[in-house]
């Protein structure tokens, strides 16, 4: 591996810098179409940078449609959910790695059902149960049928099983409780993988579409991705105002680069931790 | 004694209800329920069931149009899983080397993962645009015809295929770079040793040594293949002709569409089904090949 030729070097440099740029322009496409004017993103060949970059594009979409409205659904609706997820996966996990009790192993065993089940083809009597509990259209729904995940759980316990039996039992001669083992000592032992499952859980749910699409009918009640898809698709916004449309994907879009670089490491990192969790 | 195991099981228990009651509600419920529902005829909104046995089933196995979805399927299955592996693999390979830049190209090609299905899939619609879109225009400039690439069946697939190829080519790298570091590099050593070149030594040893990672991304990946929803809703909604209509979107046509409640089920189940033996596979596999990890 020490040596590779000049010549290696700088075609394994043009292959990767290839891949970027066919991975990031997109993005800057996105970018330079919402800055142009109707007229100029009709004409062909296209151009590669807007002649005179038309910023109130972006007002304009703004205020096209409840975008705010949107986003704000969507941070309100995740971070809740990121909330609940580690209440609930820290607690379970907790129960399955330092809790002796009977069920157990059925309790895991009914887990690793749950884990191997396509949660897509559950939606149709995951929504009869939902309209049952009188849930549909509401924000208790949208947070609550995705309050758990098998996959954090997972994550969690596969955390816990790496800290020791004599701490908990340590803290259990001091006569702590449970609970107060659970988050005064594992829980700051095994942040790094708390804070994957925070940020996994938030992107993901900020991300979600299809559920949410099909649990909610309200407008005001719309995740930012089923907003923009009625943007997109309503308003005769349809093949006429591209450039308003490719500035509200950008709007919906940039939050999520800008958080991933803030967080790369950690969002990397996860990868490491998902396959480990996932070998159960 | 025996109060004081019970006290231990009652708390223990407490601990799990948190998850274990939306598990329940929003799981194991529906999974007994879809089930249930498979053997009947309902069409959603009359109060009444009629139990029909394996009907449903049986005129699912009739239906041209699900044999046409199985093929959508499997052909959307093997055009992304397969070429995002052997992306993320060849960039791995190329990455897994420190060299100058090494960060930036990670950042840069790893970036669509995080990003929401439904938006960049609208940005990959007007990249698609068949007048003056930009896919159009790179194959005009290689001399090539224009494709009408969202409204032609024939081309509506790779069009999927592309977006859904893009967007998670870069997280299959990741795995593969995590996979090629773990090599014991005294393997590689003795491998050149032995008068191997670069290519040999990746074939002969690397390959090999991450076998199970390939065997991981394979399972995660056909499993999030038979779920694709988002990217197929936006660009062409399983058209045109059913050309882009996998069994999820079939399933979900027959369900919320035509609301042939019955029907859906048995579709839910062959896809339940098709999941768990993969996963059961990985299960066994990753059993077997402990050692490497």
């Amino acid at each position: 591996m020490q040596h590779q030729g000049k010549l290696g070097r700088i075609s394994a440099h043009a292959l990767l810098a290839a891949a970027a740029l066919i991975m990031a322009f997109p993005f800057y496409w996105m970018a330079t179409s919402a800055l142009k004017t109707n007229d100029e993103i009709w004409r062909f060949p296209p151009t590669l940078w807007p002649q005179s970059p038309l910023w109130s594009n972006f007002a304009d979409a703004w205020n096209a449609a409840p975008f705010a409205r949107y986003m704000l659904n969507s941070i309100v609706v995740a971070g809740v959910i990121v909330v609940l997820q580690i209440i609930n996966s820290g607690m379970m996990a907790y129960a399955l790695t330092h809790m002796a009790f009977r069920l157990k192993g059925a309790l895991t065993s009914l887990i690793l059902v749950g884990y191997m089940i396509p949660v897509t083809a559950v939606y149709l009597p995951g929504y009869i149960v939902l309209s049952r509990l009188g849930l549909l259209d509401s924000y208790g729904g949208l947070i609550l049928s995705n309050c758990v995940s098998i996959f954090s759980i997972f994550l969690i316990r596969q955390a816990f099983l790496q800290v020791s039996h004599e701490l908990v039992e340590a803290g259990q001669i001091d006569g702590a409780s449970h609970f107060r083992i659970l988050w005064t000592i594992l829980f700051p032992l095994a942040r790094s993988s708390f804070a994957v499952l925070a940020l996994i859980t938030f992107i993901e749910q900020y991300n979600n579409y299809f559920w949410p699409m099909l649990i909610t009918k309200n407008p005001d009640l719309q995740l930012v991705s089923a907003g923009l898809r009625s943007f997109f698709v309503e308003g005769g916004a349809y093949g006429l105002k591209w450039p308003l449309i490719m500035a509200a994907s950008a709007f919906t879009i940039v939050p999520l680069l800008a958080l991933f670089l803030l967080t790369q490491k950690t969002i990397m990192q996860s990868v490491n931790l998902s396959a480990g969790a996932s070998k159960g | 004694m025996k109060l004081s195991r019970l006290i231990g099981d009652l708390k223990a228990l407490l601990f799990t209800l948190p998850a274990m009651i939306p598990l329940t509600l929003f799981w194991f419920i529906p999974l007994g329920y879809v089930i249930y529902l498979s053997f009947m005829e309902w069409d959603f909104m009359s109060p009444d069931k009629t139990f029909v046995g394996l009907d449903n089933y049986r005129y699912l196995l009739d239906n041209p149009d699900f044999y046409d979805s199985l093929r959508v399927t499997l052909l959307f299955c093997a055009g992304s899983v397969l070429p995002i592996m052997a992306v993320g693999l060849a960039l791995a390979a190329l990455l897994s080397r420190k060299r100058r830049g090494g960060a930036v190209y990670r950042t840069l090609i790893f970036s669509p993962w995080v990003t929401p299905t439904v938006a960049v899939s609208i940005v990959w619609s007007w990249i698609y645009e068949p007048e003056v879109g930009l896919a159009n225009t790179l194959l005009r400039l290689f001399g090539l015809e224009g494709v009408r690439w969202l409204e032609d069946p024939n081309w509506a697939l790779i069009g999927i295929l592309l977006v859904t190829i893009w967007k998670s080519a870069g997280w299959s790298m990741i795995f593969y770079l995590v996979a090629i570091g773990n090599v014991p590099p005294d393997y590689l050593e003795a491998a050149e040793l032995d008068g191997a070149n670069g290519w040999r030594k990746f074939r002969r040893v690397t390959l090999p040594l991450i076998s199970p990672t390939t065997f991981f991304l394979f399972v995660v990946l056909t499993i999030s293949a038979l779920q694709a929803y988002d990217q197929i809703n936006v660009l062409t909604q399983g058209g045109p002709a059913g050309s882009t209509r996998t069994i999820l979107y079939f399933y979900y046509l027959s369900a919320f569409d035509s609301y042939q409640i019955g029907e859906a089920s048995s579709v839910a189940i062959l896809l339940i089904a098709g999941c768990v033996l993969l996963s059961l596979l990985s299960f066994w596999i990753g059993r077997r090949t402990v050692h490497y990890a």
